[in-house]
């Protein structure tokens, strides 16, 4: 197999990702996100919390307009950062509690601008 | 929805009142308080050939249902408990129309064997598999293991051709699993001490199922994994629960 468990990005290549703002598009979302995490050796486990992350973070932006959500992913130091906004902003995101939980028990960083409609994750690599 | 202290102890009350009075106007004026919660999860479904306007209004059948059924005094907030009750009446149109989602079959039973191996080779390498160490023992390439494993959701909804979660299932679930254990431990604070020395994944799922008295596959659904994985983290955790009693208990005793 081809496929080296090393990274072979550069540490600041990013990968920049426009999505229509409807559910139907999270499943790209993810598997774009776990397709760079993959790529860095991040386990089984570190994929599913990727995936929950991913999959809470559109959830959390997709009850505004109809607009684009774009999700800017990136490989610092093993691990795997992504940054979602929305386009164009609407009302302030709305993250219940059972969302900052979920959130907080599967990535290692989240930054929340409810504002500004932009919400950031990390997750590092653990192995 | 994200609502402040006030807010949720205000609808708490008029839960309680709803659930004392039974009073239509009191009920209606519920129902249309969380359309919104419907409208949004009817979304969901869209673009599935099926009109929106139809996907809200088989949504707020779940809805009305969900307010008759809320019980405000077990602790659950209503979005919670309303979430799976409409998400069920949605997938029940969808099955009922023979439009559930289909995912080829090759892409099915990978999924399932992904489980499998995953929980095997965690088993053999004392952590989890990398993806790579996964496609191989598959035989196959990693952006199908990823593929796979994005598929929870809609090997969910093949399965829904077996009875849904209903409020008797909540009972029959606990049976035979182990999870009465917790129920047994009446020192909460052994619990909070086991609980802390789990995973925050694990103790999410822990919370969820014992705190929030979610089901399984509700939160399966609330995290857009497969059941098949939240039982296999939940079966871990108790597992070492169990462990660490037994010998909290060998050591006191």
């Amino acid at each position: 197999m081809a496929v080296s468990a090393t990274s072979d990005l550069g540490d600041a290549e990013e990968i920049t990702l426009s999505l229509p703002a409807r559910p139907q598009f999270a499943r790209v979302a993810r598997l774009t996100v776990t397709g760079l995490a993959s790529r860095v050796g991040f386990t089984y486990d570190e994929i599913e919390d990727l995936r929950i992350a991913v999959g809470e973070v559109c959830s959390l932006l997709l009850p505004g307009p109809e607009g684009r959500l774009t999700f800017r992913c990136r490989v610092e130091a093993g691990a795997v950062a992504v940054r979602a906004t929305r386009e164009p902003v609407g009302r302030p995101i709305e993250a219940g509690d059972l969302s900052r939980q979920i959130l907080l028990a599967v990535v290692d960083e989240l930054e929340l601008d409810a504002e500004a409609g932009s919400v950031r994750v990390a997750k590092r690599h653990r192995g | 929805m994200a609502a402040t202290d006030e807010d949720r102890s205000a609808l708490r009350r008029r839960f309680e009142e709803y659930h004392r009075t039974r009073d239509p106007r009191l009920r209606d004026e519920l129902v249309e308080d969380h359309l919104r919660l419907a409208v949004h999860l009817a979304r969901r479904f869209d673009h599935r050939g099926v009109p929106l306007d139809d996907l809200v209004q088989v949504a707020s059948v779940g809805l009305v249902q969900a307010v008759e059924r809320f019980e405000p005094h077990r602790g659950l907030e209503f979005s919670t408990f309303a979430t799976p009750t409409i998400m069920g009446e949605l997938k029940r149109y969808f099955r009922d129309k023979g439009w559930a989602v289909r995912v080829p079959r090759r892409i099915q039973e990978l999924h399932v064997r992904i489980n499998a191996l995953a929980g095997d080779l965690t088993q053999q390498l004392g952590r989890s598999p990398t993806i790579l160490e996964l496609s191989v023992a598959a035989r196959t390439s990693p952006e199908e293991v990823l593929e796979a494993m994005e598929a929870a959701q809609a090997y969910r909804s093949s399965s829904l051709d077996t009875p849904g979660p209903d409020p008797a299932d909540r009972s029959s679930a606990l049976v035979g699993s182990g999870e009465e254990l917790l129920f047994q431990v009446d020192d909460k604070l052994l619990i909070e001490r086991l609980l802390a020395t789990l995973p925050p994944r694990e103790q999410l799922m822990i919370r969820m199922r014992f705190y929030e008295e979610m089901t399984q596959s509700e939160i399966a659904e609330r995290l857009d994994i497969s059941q098949m994985h939240v039982s296999r983290l939940l079966a871990r955790c108790l597992e070492r629960f169990r462990a660490m009693l037994a010998a909290e208990r060998g050591e006191s005793g």
